[in-house]
């Protein structure tokens, strides 16, 4: 007893770390390390096996050496293919984001509301979905439009979806509404008196707009423009769909290449990988530099309205190019998807149309079809349940105990944004091929491998409302008396409640769309949609992936519905 | 005093290796309403929140009602639940999901009361505050100063021992301010609940209290009465921070000249000044409040002994009062007096002031 008083009257500290490790630590601490195990063990094995010079397929590889990047070297047209590419869909998706933002935020169109909601939905589109109605609309020869064309007794082609532009302009469909959004967010977030004194002190219209507008807005297009841009360098579906048949290969596709070869050259694939990694590595460090430079004092997070112009006959012009990009992303697809998943051949000419529904009766009667299906709900569903709970609670460590590392915490967990898709697929196939635990080629893999990657998906998701939540207001619930169980339950819960229906739609909205790391991870007896549009494409059946791509769509639109609706329900209580 | 209902002993909370309370000692008693006022950052909303229980100190004491709740010593912290006390917090922390009987109700219900005690609370509870029609209403859609009400009502609905107040106003309008400073005090008289009070504001603060404690930089400067702390600071701080004060350099004359009573030089001449303690020899202001100066035109009157002459500088008129900057002998002095007394600038004036408002300040 002595000694405890003693201690504690010189040494304050001691006190403190007597009582520690506390549960919170403890529990902080195995989180860590299980999160970091979960991100970081599958990489560990792809840079062994980028290293790997032996030529045979084993761990630890016989021989290492840089020889897989040297041979990179060979693959130049690859890489210069890949950053073309994307700095094309870039430019396009930033105009198309810019345009749409700055007509719904800054000018009076008409219907703006609903006109906003509409945006948002090419990105509840696939890649893979688009670029498969953009090869059946716009491929050589048979593509709807050449059809129309030479049916109207046209010479030649006059699209070609089968080439970079195709790439991107498929790309940038989808990519545009991430622009939107992004650079609406920073165009709302300014304060409009600060364009309202630049007016005051005698500057224009467009003065106010060039010296005022522009510069405050500037950090966040080119956030967006960076941000979209590593997305595109680790895209694959697009450049798979659009890009083999005219023989333009990224550095995605040629992994793809890579693997199916035969023998599989799993070496290249990880330096193609890997350098691919690094890339996006810097590219998203650009990001968080630019976003954190740009934030200017002046642009508080409170949301401001601001000042709308009025542009007369002009906003009918903007109304009809926001309308219309909607229709090019969403509507023209899903129509060309769902007229060919009803027919035995695709084709516009409606006289030659045979109609049928043996598509569907293939997708849903076949059992492999069938069973992938399945799969992906089973996965959609267990994954999005599940992972909501574990992300839950890495939110409340992250953001809201006191707990040593909660910042450690959250790095780790955000990390798996940094690595494109096919890359950690493809470690992943090598870390559970090379260790005993009999999961490869299961379920188990593909939900863990889920889980991983679309963790910073719903931490954000969940973290946005948490940092909503006011933290007096749980710190007064303890003090009217209530443990802490019981302001777990009757506080926290219900108001965490909305973040947490979104964050399981979106989760499981991406697991049933998920392709990039699925392709890799798929076996005989594990076999997801995605994946299977991808096999049912190859097999040149562009009227079963058709039948499957609406499936799919009409399963994520379902839950994008129940999603609009949650959330329009709970943000019309102002809290 | 009446017997003591919260003690704090060499309290320490410490952010990192910031000390954002060091070393507070405080006894409050039975009934007592004690705020707690100084600049942002002084450690008062942290003082306030050890003593809930929402922020664990480094070190020192704090019993509730006699019993520990925190002891550095003892290695004993009572978890926010259990030390019986309520709290307003400033930001209301009124729950959306719940209407507003059920936020006023929830204190009763962790306690498992029955049913009708419930009720029968709740809308005791809600008359105080005057909400009880809103009883049913979301908490969601309501304005401000009905937030405020319902926070007061949840706060004192499960007839809590203690009160704590964490800047309960700070986010209303001015005159919605001034009306429930009123009626806080009313309800504080009338429950005769031992309170604690955090605020900036040092009107608030004077208005409202049975003592202040002035902070500053983790440290209490004064404890008082809200007239000892207006009429007789102790410290630079306190003079300068509580009501509006001139701060007159100059130098302490050695021996009383008289009972509490001390002499000083400054600008050429020595004022009268009261002390509370025999100086040590080493103090350079004295403090006059703004509003115990008289003004009078030049050489007219005697009697009083601190008499200085002067020139009205600038003259600002604010309704309620007028405020003279007057040129001196002993610096720019601020002078405040009812509209009634009219001076023009420019014009010479005689200022005068009793000893006993003119306060020797410690070093």
């Amino acid at each position: 007893m002595t000694d405890i008083v003693r201690s504690g009257a010189t040494l304050p500290e001691g006190v403190r770390w007597g009582r520690l490790p506390s549960a919170q630590t403890v529990t902080s601490v195995a989180v860590l390390v299980f999160c970091a195990g979960l991100v970081g063990y599958p990489l560990v094995y792809l840079v062994a096996e980028s290293l790997n010079v032996s030529g045979e397929d084993v761990f630890p590889p016989a021989e290492m050496g840089l020889g897989n990047y040297t041979d990179l070297i060979d693959d130049w047209h690859v890489l210069a293919n890949t950053a073309f590419v994307a700095c094309l869909a870039t430019v396009m998706a930033l105009v198309i984001g810019f345009l749409a933002a700055w007509s719904l935020t800054r000018t009076r169109l008409p219907g703006r509301p609903q006109l906003e909601r509409l945006m948002q939905l090419p990105y509840y589109m696939t890649p893979l979905v688009g670029a498969l109605a953009w090869s059946i609309l716009a491929a050589p020869r048979t593509g709807f439009v050449n059809q129309l064309w030479h049916g109207l007794g046209g010479p030649g082609d006059i699209v070609n979806a089968y080439s970079p532009f195709g790439i991107a302009w498929v790309m940038a469909l989808f990519e545009g509404t991430v622009a939107f959004v992004m650079i609406s967010a920073a165009m709302k977030s300014m304060d409009p008196a600060l364009e309202e004194s630049a007016r005051v002190m005698g500057a224009g219209k467009w003065r106010t707009m060039l010296t005022v507008t522009l510069p405050l807005v500037m950090p966040g297009v080119l956030g967006a423009a960076i941000f979209v841009f590593a997305e595109m360098l680790g895209s694959f579906a697009a450049a798979f769909v659009l890009g083999l048949p005219a023989r333009y290969v990224v550095i995605t596709t040629a992994m793809w290449q890579a693997v199916q070869s035969f023998p599989p050259d799993y070496p290249r694939a990880s330096a193609l990988g890997l350098a691919l990694f690094a890339v996006m590595f810097a590219t998203l460090s650009l990001y968080r530099l630019v976003v954190r430079r740009g934030n200017f004092a002046t642009i508080t997070g409170k949301a401001f309205r601001p000042r709308a112009m009025a542009v007369g006959r002009l906003a009918w012009v903007l109304f009809g190019a926001c309308l219309a990009y909607v229709v090019v992303a969403v509507v023209l697809p899903l129509g060309t998807l769902l007229l060919t998943s009803f027919q035995h051949f695709a084709t516009v000419i409606m006289s030659q149309s045979e109609f049928t529904l043996a598509n569907y009766r293939a997708a849903l009667g076949f059992g492999a079809v069938r069973a992938a299906l399945t799969n992906s709900l089973i996965l959609g569903v267990g994954v999005a349940t599940v992972g909501v709970v574990v992300m839950a609670l890495l939110v409340w460590i992250i953001y809201r105990s006191r707990a040593p590392g909660h910042a450690a915490v959250e790095y780790v967990v955000m990390f798996p944004q940094a690595v494109p898709r096919m890359v950690f697929g493809l470690a992943l196939l090598w870390a559970w091929i090379n260790i005993p635990i009999p999961i490869y080629g299961t379920l188990w893999l593909l939900a863990l491998a889920y889980f991983t990657v679309l963790l910073p998906l719903g931490v954000r998701t969940l973290a946005g409302v948490v940092l909503q939540i006011d933290k007096s207001l749980e710190e007064c619930a303890r003090v009217c008396g209530a443990s802490w169980f019981y302001q777990l339950r009757t506080v926290t819960m219900p108001l965490l409640r909305p973040g947490i229906v979104a964050a399981w739609l979106l989760v499981f909205i991406a697991s049933v769309r998920e392709l990039g790391v699925s392709i890799f991870l798929v076996g005989p007896k594990a076999k997801v949609i995605a994946p299977s549009i991808v096999s049912a494409w190859l097999s040149s059946s562009s009227e079963l992936s058709a039948a499957l791509a609406m499936i799919q769509t009409v399963a994520i639109f379902i839950a994008v519905i129940v999603l609009f609706r949650a959330t329009r329900r709970f943000s019309g209580e102002p809290a | 005093m009446s017997e003591a209902r919260i003690e704090i002993e060499r309290l320490a909370v410490r952010y990192g290796n910031v000390m954002a309370v060091n070393g507070v000692s405080l006894t409050i008693g039975q009934g007592e309403h004690v705020t707690l006022l100084g600049p942002s950052g002084c450690g008062k909303t942290t003082t306030l929140r050890a003593i809930a229980g929402l922020e664990e100190p480094s070190g020192g004491t704090i019993r509730i009602g006699g019993t520990t709740v925190y002891s550095a010593h003892e290695r004993r912290n009572v978890p926010a639940e259990r030390r019986g006390v309520s709290m307003v917090f400033q930001s209301y922390a009124v729950w959306p999901h719940m209407t507003v009987a059920d936020n006023v109700a929830y204190g009763l219900r962790v306690r498992k009361l029955p049913r009708e005690q419930i009720a029968r609370e709740v809308a005791r509870a809600l008359d105080l505050v005057q909400m009880r029609n809103f009883a049913d209403r979301s908490a969601a859609n309501l304005s401000g100063g009905q937030q405020q009400r319902v926070a007061l009502a949840r706060a004192v609905a499960f007839s809590p021992e203690v009160l704590l107040f964490d800047e309960p106003l700070s986010n209303l309008d001015a005159k919605l301010r001034a009306e429930m400073r009123v009626e806080l005090r009313d309800l504080q008289r009338r429950l005769g609940v031992t309170s604690v009070y955090v605020t900036h504001d040092q009107e608030e603060a004077l208005a409202i209290s049975d003592r202040v404690v002035v902070m500053n930089v983790g440290g209490i400067e004064q404890i008082g009465t809200p007239e000892d702390i207006y009429n007789r600071p102790k410290t630079r701080f306190v003079a300068d921070f509580v009501g509006s004060a001139n701060l007159i350099a100059g130098q302490v004359k050695p021996g009383a000249a008289g009972p509490g009573c001390v002499a000083f030089a400054a600008g050429g001449l020595e004022l009268q000044a009261s002390a509370a303690h025999p100086p040590r020899g080493d103090e350079d202001r004295v403090a006059v409040r703004t509003a115990y100066i008289d003004i009078a035109p030049a050489d007219s009157g005697t009697g009083a002994s601190n008499r200085i002459g002067g020139t009205i500088r600038q003259r600002l008129f604010h309704g309620d009062f007028i405020q003279y900057i007057v040129d001196s002998p002993i610096g720019q002095l601020t002078v405040r007096r009812p509209p009634t007394e009219m001076f023009d600038e420019g014009c010479a004036v005689t200022l005068s002031f009793a000893p006993e408002h003119c306060i020797l300040l410690q070093a």
